[in-house]
């Protein structure tokens, strides 16, 4: 394309966005609403995501040493488990300090414990993993490593927690996913039809355009700069319409975080794109290219 | 003169399903020389026209215009074909929301010229047409003939080689199609090649130019009495004599 037919192109994109103000202002509208679809889509999504990552950070294990061992054999578990390429850090527990983390949770002096004479609880290392190594399976794995290390009593992981965390996240995933694929999908069908209306009000124009010599490029330039012109303000729009569900929102659950910077340029970005596919695809299904 | 054929139809037919629109049409055209095809309504004369700016293919044989043959037309040559022709319809197909200048400039804002040249050609082809004056006013200020002759300015701005009216003072007044005509005779002294449809045979029969008769999708008859083409001295003829013998009073050629 020629220098001085972009220029011209350009100039009369936004033209055309002021000659029919109207049926512009209608289409970033019905956008927005359908646009604000998705975002409510990927502020629940960004949630749960960070909502399970956090649980998955906070996964540590638990090995229960067995009584009776000197300082010095601990020592020696101690730099075998952290020689072991899944461990990302240690920390030694002493039976003085379960009783302090035991009481700290259920309330100082429970009844339980002063009727005993001797402290039950076991010293325990709690290990961190490395990211890799936080799936169900390696941990699994890791867990048998760990209780074949001489003088550890046996390995808690939360073994039931974790299969049904493990179970629960991937189902999420998989039905986020077909959700995502729907709702983008009906995004760019909404969009491609109110596309379809600027197109046939200009239909008269664009008959011309071919009748003096007109490649489809020109033709449809004008109309995937609009489509990405309005698919971007009315992302923007819908952001705004998102950050006032989410005022209301964040009252009765707090935890719940906006979407983050970066998510929210990506998602505006997103939009542009499918605003100029929009119209790319029905301009295509209606000049037959 | 008689060597080169800007347009050449061979054994040409179109079928819609179960209707033959035009039959076994050979017909060609000269460079610069004008033709009126006249017929009644439904004879074919549009579905012709379309078939030399290639708006539809032949079911059978072919068209070549210039160096586009359309047998071997892939559908992005298109374009490129229609910048060589100019064409002008009944109902103008003006944008109505630009002014005359941007309904002219569009046809070279398709072929990427600069600015500068299309503002210079543009108020050439306006000058020419007489609508200098009016190039910022929308289409609906005009008066049907005005919008015509912009239709007119827009198809002849790129010098076409050929330049295709169908039917083009269908809707004009009688005063305003022996403009129109003459503005089209012009045309056609300097050198462009002009067919012209019409279903109006009294109009158009005395000037000598070669007439082809269409009816039912078939050629009749095609004759012709004087030159090819308008040399400017005919032209002087005519418009001297416009309203009197070649002209009748009511603007038909009639005599
Ligand atoms: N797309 C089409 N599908 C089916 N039939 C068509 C189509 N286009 C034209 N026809 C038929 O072809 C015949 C010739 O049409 P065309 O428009 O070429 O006639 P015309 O000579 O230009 O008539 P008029 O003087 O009324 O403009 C008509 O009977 C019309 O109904
Ligand atoms: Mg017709």
């Amino acid at each position: 394309m020629k220098l001085y037919q972009g220029l011209y192109l350009i100039k009369e994109s936004f033209k055309t966005l002021g000659r029919h103000k109207g049926i512009m202002f209608l289409s970033i509208v019905i956008m927005s609403l359908t646009l604000l679809v998705l975002a409510v889509f990927l502020l629940v999504t960004d949630n749960v995501l960070s909502a399970l990552e956090r649980t998955r950070q906070e996964l540590s294990v638990y090995a229960y040493i067995e009584e009776g061992l000197t300082q010095n054999d601990i020592e020696q578990q101690y730099k075998k488990l952290l020689a072991m390429k899944e461990v990302e850090s240690i920390v030694f527990i002493s039976k003085a300090e379960a009783m302090t983390e035991f009481e700290e949770e259920f309330g100082e002096g429970s009844a339980i414990l002063e009727s005993l004479e001797s402290n039950p609880l076991p010293a325990s290392f709690r290990i961190a993993l490395k990211d890799g190594y936080k799936e169900q399976s390696n941990i699994r794995l890791f867990a048998e490593q760990v209780t074949a290390v001489s003088g550890i009593e046996n390995v808690d992981y939360g073994k039931e927690f974790l299969d049904r965390f493990s179970l629960m996240a991937r189902v999420f995933l998989y039905v986020d996913m077909i959700l995502g694929f729907i709702v983008v999908l009906s995004s760019v069908f909404i969009i491609s039809n109110t596309v379809r209306l600027t197109i046939l009000s200009r239909q008269k124009s664009i008959e011309i355009l071919k009748l003096v010599g007109a490649t489809n490029r020109f033709i449809t330039t004008p109309f995937v700069l609009e489509g990405a012109f309005q698919g971007g303000l009315a992302s923007l729009v819908s952001l705004a319409l998102l950050a006032l569900i989410y005022l209301v929102v964040v009252k009765m659950l707090p935890d719940i975080a906006f979407l983050d910077v970066q998510t929210s340029v990506l998602y505006v970005l997103t939009c542009i794109v499918l605003g100029s596919l929009g119209s790319f695809a029905a301009l295509r299904r209606f000049l037959r290219l | 003169m008689e060597a080169r054929h800007v347009i050449g139809m061979y054994h040409l037919s179109k079928r819609y399903e179960d209707r033959t629109v035009l039959t076994d049409v050979n017909l060609q055209v000269a460079n610069g020389e004008f033709v009126f095809l006249v017929g009644p309504s439904g004879a074919g004369k549009s579905t012709l026209l379309r078939m030399i700016y290639m708006n539809e293919s032949p079911t059978q044989g072919q068209v070549v215009v210039g160096s586009f043959v359309s047998s071997n037309m892939k559908r992005r040559q298109i374009p490129y074909l229609r910048r060589k022709i100019g064409v002008v319809f009944q109902d103008f197909k003006l944008l109505e929301d630009r002014d005359v200048f941007e309904n002219v400039a569009i046809a070279m804002r398709v072929t990427g010229e600069t600015n500068y040249e299309i503002k210079r050609r543009v108020m050439q082809v306006l000058t020419q047409v007489g609508l200098y004056h009016k190039r910022y006013d929308r289409p609906v200020k005009l008066s049907g003939g005005e919008q015509q002759r912009v239709a007119i300015a827009r198809a002849v701005v790129n010098s076409p080689e050929i330049l295709l009216a169908d039917e083009p003072t269908g809707n004009l007044d009688p005063d305003v199609t022996a403009e129109i005509l003459q503005l089209l005779f012009r045309i056609n002294s300097s050198g462009t090649a002009v067919l012209m449809a019409t279903h109006n045979h009294a109009l158009v029969k005395n000037f000598g130019q070669r007439i082809l008769h269409l009816r039912d999708g078939v050629i009749e008859e095609d004759r012709r009495v004087g030159p090819r083409r308008f040399s400017r001295e005919r032209l002087d003829e005519i418009s001297m004599t416009a309203g009197k013998s070649i002209w009748s009073d009511d603007g038909r050629a009639d005599r």
